[in-house]
Formats: structure tokens, sequence, C-alpha cells
């Protein structure tokens, strides 16, 4: 009782307002400390929802179809052996090795394009042109990945499927990693190109007047001291395209051909990706069809996790010139 | 100088992509891609059932290597670009964009369908509790008014709208709703209980969704488990169990020991689907033995099966 008082006494201490003023300032901080929580504990929410759904399938006996065992789920090659609701060797090895696969690629396709056009409109572009790039570019970002789709799937597909038969290789109507990685390439060409830009622009003037005084040519300057300087911008932005790239499902669901079994390096080959594979036949499906997925979920989060870390420790490791 | 050398590379990309697109011909030797839909599909299972491929319904190891998983309208895109490519949708997306194959030398026409000579499709049943079997007069009488609402073209509209083909219909809801007292009145307090095949379910739902303002507003509850549980829940085993329905659907023909009391037991559509090619393959009619060669990976060129 004794101590309940004392902690109401330091509790008013500590509450206690002098003015109105200060009274509405108490009151700010903690609608704000409220919005932190509220958006902060839906994480958390989120997580505790999918572990609780994705481990399910590894510890209960999935009404009498036994548990998965997690050792085959994480290396295997084939998504689903046997009948669909009547067997448990689900496998995402092959899945893993895809995503991780078609991130890499659509992320060498998409940076060199995106930092160069980053620096184009940052250093080179007159001051009405880039605004208007710049303008683009966000317009680009903006684009809901469904159209990215239909647009991957109406004119990209064609290509891929043309480009094929130009080599002699008989597609499967372009579904294909080629086709998923342009799609994925356009998608995160923008993020990556937003962000280079604004790295870009934070190099200080000094160092770059400093090398053109030296007597480098503008573009020895744009090249060797400006992209050199925002590295460990342009690095995150290659972070958040990866980011982007590894959990886009709609669109690459829509190009990539949905292979139940790999993994595809071909660049004709169909391929899967963790998101597309989750959304195949999720609205329809039910049981241990359906818990697998928030499983792949899991799989997913780690995936992103551990790329976001190594990236992060990359880009430790390249460390940072004196930006703005 | 540039514009030059830039308008000459146009030049020179135009031509390669016009001869690429008119060049050459379709070519019998190559291989056949073949495209499907996920196994949780009903068309799926419509149509690896309507070709006697049963163990394919559900296991994606049977099929050939190398398949593609696409949803319906994926599959009918992909036929566009795809010369080589064979696949299949619910008949109701059909159009002239792609080639609809005859079935064992029947068009896959609508008509046909409804005339019963078209073979690729299963029909929609329903099968309502015995009418001496409810617990009052009040959910029997919706029942049987549901009933007659699925064969009004209003009904017939929904079925059309959710992608199959409903039965001739000439009556509207308007036309016969006298006949059915019971919704007139105030049923906001009755549950009627719908179960049986989940192919149907989106269909029963979006029915009962516009059924139920119009009969005073009952509580439809649906719980679509599997063909087989249609009967068994509403006059079968379990009739009287905790899972007991009102109505039950079939998406599949009652079987012999699936008989029900007289009046109890109905089609409210066809669930017709068609196997589609690309319009330059020269391939106008398959057999069912033909498809599931297809599908099973014993036919991989298409010069096997013309």
């Amino acid at each position: 009782m004794n101590t309940l008082k004392l902690w109401l006494t330091s509790l008013k201490d500590s509450l206690r307002v002098n003015s109105k003023k200060e009274f509405v300032d108490l009151c700010m901080r903690s609608l704000f400390l409220l919005t932190t929580i509220i958006s902060a504990s839906f994480i958390i929410i989120i997580i505790i929802f999918i572990l609780r759904e994705g481990i399910k399938p590894f510890l209960s006996n999935n009404d009498g179809l036994g548990r998965v065992n997690l050792v085959r789920f994480l290396m295997g090659t084939t998504w689903l052996e046997g009948r669909a609701f009547f067997s448990n060797m689900y496998g995402v090895g092959f899945i893993i090795i895809n995503t991780l696969y078609i991130a890499l690629l659509s992320l060498v396709i998409a940076m060199p394009i995106g930092v160069l056009s980053a620096l184009f409109i940052a250093k080179i572009a007159p001051k009405k042109l880039s605004q208007i790039l710049r303008t683009v570019v966000e317009l680009l970002a903006s684009i809901p990945s469904i159209v990215y789709g239909l647009f991957g799937s109406g004119v990209i597909l064609v290509f891929v499927y043309n480009l094929g038969k130009i080599f002699g290789i008989q597609s499967k109507g372009g579904n294909s990693v080629l086709a998923t990685v342009l799609v994925l390439a356009l998608m995160i060409l923008p993020t990556i190109t937003a962000l280079s830009e604004v790295a870009i622009r934070s190099v200080s003037k000094e160092i770059e007047h400093g090398s053109l005084a030296l007597g480098a040519t503008k573009t020895q300057t744009n090249f060797k001291v400006v992209l050199t300087s925002a590295k460990s911008g342009i690095f995150t932005a290659a972070i958040l395209g990866v980011g982007r790239a590894l959990g886009e499902a709609t669109a690459v669901s829509l190009v990539a051909g949905n292979a139940r079994s790999g993994p595809s390096f071909g660049l004709f080959d169909t391929t899967a990706t963790l998101t597309s594979t989750m959304l195949q036949g999720l609205k329809e499906t039910i049981g241990l069809d359906y818990d697998i997925r928030f499983s792949v979920g899991i799989v997913l989060m780690i995936v992103i996790v551990l790329t976001n870390a190594i990236l992060n420790f990359v880009k430790r490791r390249i460390g940072n010139v004196n930006v703005k | 100088m540039k514009k030059l050398i830039l308008g000459f590379t146009m030049i020179l990309v135009l031509t390669l992509a016009a001869c690429s697109n008119t060049g050459d011909e379709w070519d019998s030797t190559s291989q056949i891609s073949v495209y499907t839909r996920d196994t949780s599909s009903g068309t799926r299972a419509g149509f690896m059932g309507g070709i006697g491929f049963d163990e394919a319904v559900e296991d994606d190891s049977q099929l050939v290597d190398g398949f593609v998983i696409n949803d319906n309208t994926g599959i009918l895109t992909s036929m566009l670009t795809d010369e080589y490519g064979i696949g299949y949708i619910s008949l109701s997306s059909l159009d002239g964009s792609v080639k609809g194959l005859q079935f064992d030398g029947v068009d896959p026409t609508i008509a046909n369908v409804v005339n019963n000579t078209y073979g690729l499709k299963r029909p929609f049943n329903y099968v309502l509790r015995s009418l001496d079997d409810y617990q009052n007069d009040t959910e029997k009488n919706i029942s049987l008014a549901f009933i007659a609402f699925m064969e009004t073209t209003d009904g017939a509209d929904i079925i059309t709208n959710e992608g199959a083909i409903p039965l001739d219909s000439t009556n509207t809801w308007d036309d016969i709703k006298d006949n059915y007292s019971v919704c007139s009145q105030d049923n906001s307090d009755v549950t009627i209980r719908f179960g049986g095949s989940d192919s149907i379910e989106q269909i029963a739902k979006a029915l009962t969704e516009a059924f139920a303002p119009k009969c005073g507003n009952f509580i439809p509850e649906h719980d679509h488990t599997g063909s087989s549980d249609g009967f068994k829940r509403t006059q079968g085993s379990e009739k009287d169990g905790d899972n007991y329905k009102h109505i039950g659907f079939a998406s599949r023909p009652f079987k012999d020991s699936e008989t029900g009391s007289i009046g109890t037991q109905g089609q409210l559509a066809w669930d017709a689907i068609v196997a589609i090619v690309h319009n330059d393959n020269p391939l106008m009619s398959v057999t069912s033995e033909d498809l599931r060669k297809i599908y099973g990976g014993q036919f991989l060129t298409w010069d096997e099966c013309l």
C-alpha cells in the first residue's frame, strides 16, 4: 500500500504541470508516443501472426498428414511431391535460390541505368529538364505493381518470346526468368534513380570544385569524385531496390510461369519466387496447403533480413565520404 | 550526322522486328508448351476429371515437365503469343482471339453445352433436404424459393457472371415471387445453411447475396467442403449431425447411392471447359485421350497429335 502511494506521488510529480502550455505540450508528447507505439506494435503483431501460422505445419499433425520435415522443406527441389491436400512433402529450397538469383539479375540491370540517370538528373541536365525528369521518376515509383504486371504480361512476355525465337529457343510464351528480371528491373529502377539522385545531389560542392581545380574534366569529376563520394547513398538505393525485388508478388506471378521444381538458371526457363508461390491459389486453398504459405512467408522474411544485413555490412565496409 | 545514324538504326530495328513477326511458318516439330491452372482451381478439377486424368487433379508431378501455371486470363493471353502452347479455360471466357478446340468433334459453343453434345463439361447440381425434414415451414419455403430463384433469368445472370453456363430460363423473379409468400415476411432471424461442392461456392454465395434481400433478409451460411458432402449433409448420413445443411451442391452428377426423395434434386448450371491453342495452330479437334497424352507427357511435339 505504501509503495503504491509513493509511486502515485512520484507519478504525480512527474506529471505536474505548471501552466496550460506545458499541459498541452505533455498531451502532444503522449499523442506522439501513442502513434509511435501503434505503428511499432503492428510490425510485432504481424510477425507474431505470421510466425504462429507459419510454424504450425512443422509442429502439428496437420489433420493427419503428419509434420512437415523442416530440412526437406528448406532444401527441397520440388514444391510439392504427391497430391495436394494429401501430402506434406513441401520444399522451397529451389525457390529461395530462384528468388535471390532473380533479385540479383534485376539489380545488375537496374543499377547502372538507375545510377547513370540519377547522375544525369542531378549534375548534367539543365535545371528545367531535371525538374521534369525528377517528376517522371517519382511518378514511375508510384505506379502500382499490378500495372507493371499487366505491362509485363502484355508487352514483355511477347518481347521475350520473340527474342527467344531469334536465338532459336522456344520459350513458354515468354514466361521466364528473363521476363521476370526485366519486369523487376523496371520496377526497382525509379527507386534506385530517386535515391541515388538524392545521394549525388548531397555530395558537397567543395569536393567537386577541388577535383575541377586539379584539372579533371566534368566527366572525370562526375565518375571518379561525385559517384565515389555518393557511394554510400547509392548503396542504400540498391538495398531498397533489392528489398522491393525480393518482395514483389503480383507482377512476378504474371510473368514467371510459376515453375513447381527447379532451380531455374536458364534465362528462358520458367521460374517461381517465394512471393509468387505464396500467391498461387492462396484464395482457393485450405488446410496445410494454406498454412504452408505462411511458412514460405517466414522464409521470405528471413531471406530479406539476411540480405539486408549482408548488404548493410558491405555498405559499412565500403565506408563513407564527407557528404552533407 | 548523329541523327542520320540514329535514323538508320531505327529503320534497321523496325525491319528486323517486322521480319521476326511474319517471316516464319508454324513448325509441327516444335515442343508442346503445356499451360495449366493451380491445383486448387475448380477449372483444373473439371478439366482433368473431364479428360479422365483424375490423378493430375491435385498432383503436379503427374504432368509433363516444364508446364506453366497461370490463371484463366493468363492462359488465354499466353495463347495469343505462344504458337506452340496448349491450355484450358472456362468456356465462358473463350473469344475469337485464340482457337477453341473441338472436343470429340463437337464445337465448343454454349448451345452445344446446353443441348448436351459438347463433352468437356460437368454439371453443377443441387440437393435439398427432404420436404418433410425441415424444422419449420419457413426454412422449407425459403429453400424452395431459393431453388426457384436460381432458375429465373435473375439467377441465370448471376451464374453467367460467375463463369458458368445456366440452363434455359424464361421467368424473372418478379414474375414468380407471388408464389412464394414466405419472401414477403421478415426472415432476418432465419438461417439457411448451404454446403457441398467448393467449386460452386462462388456461385452459391453470389446467388444468396442477391437473393437474401429479396426474401426477407434471411441469413445465408456457407460451408462448402466438397461435392460428396452435398448429399451427405442434406439427406445422407450426416443430415441430422451438427453440419447439417438445407441446400447442398455437387459439381458432378449424383451417384446412384445419392438418389434423394422426389423433387429435391436438380441442376442449376453447366461448367464447360475448352482446350485452347494459338490461332496459327492447324489442330482443330482433340479427344480426351489426346489431351491426356499431352498433359501426361506422352505427346511431346505437335506432329505426334496432328
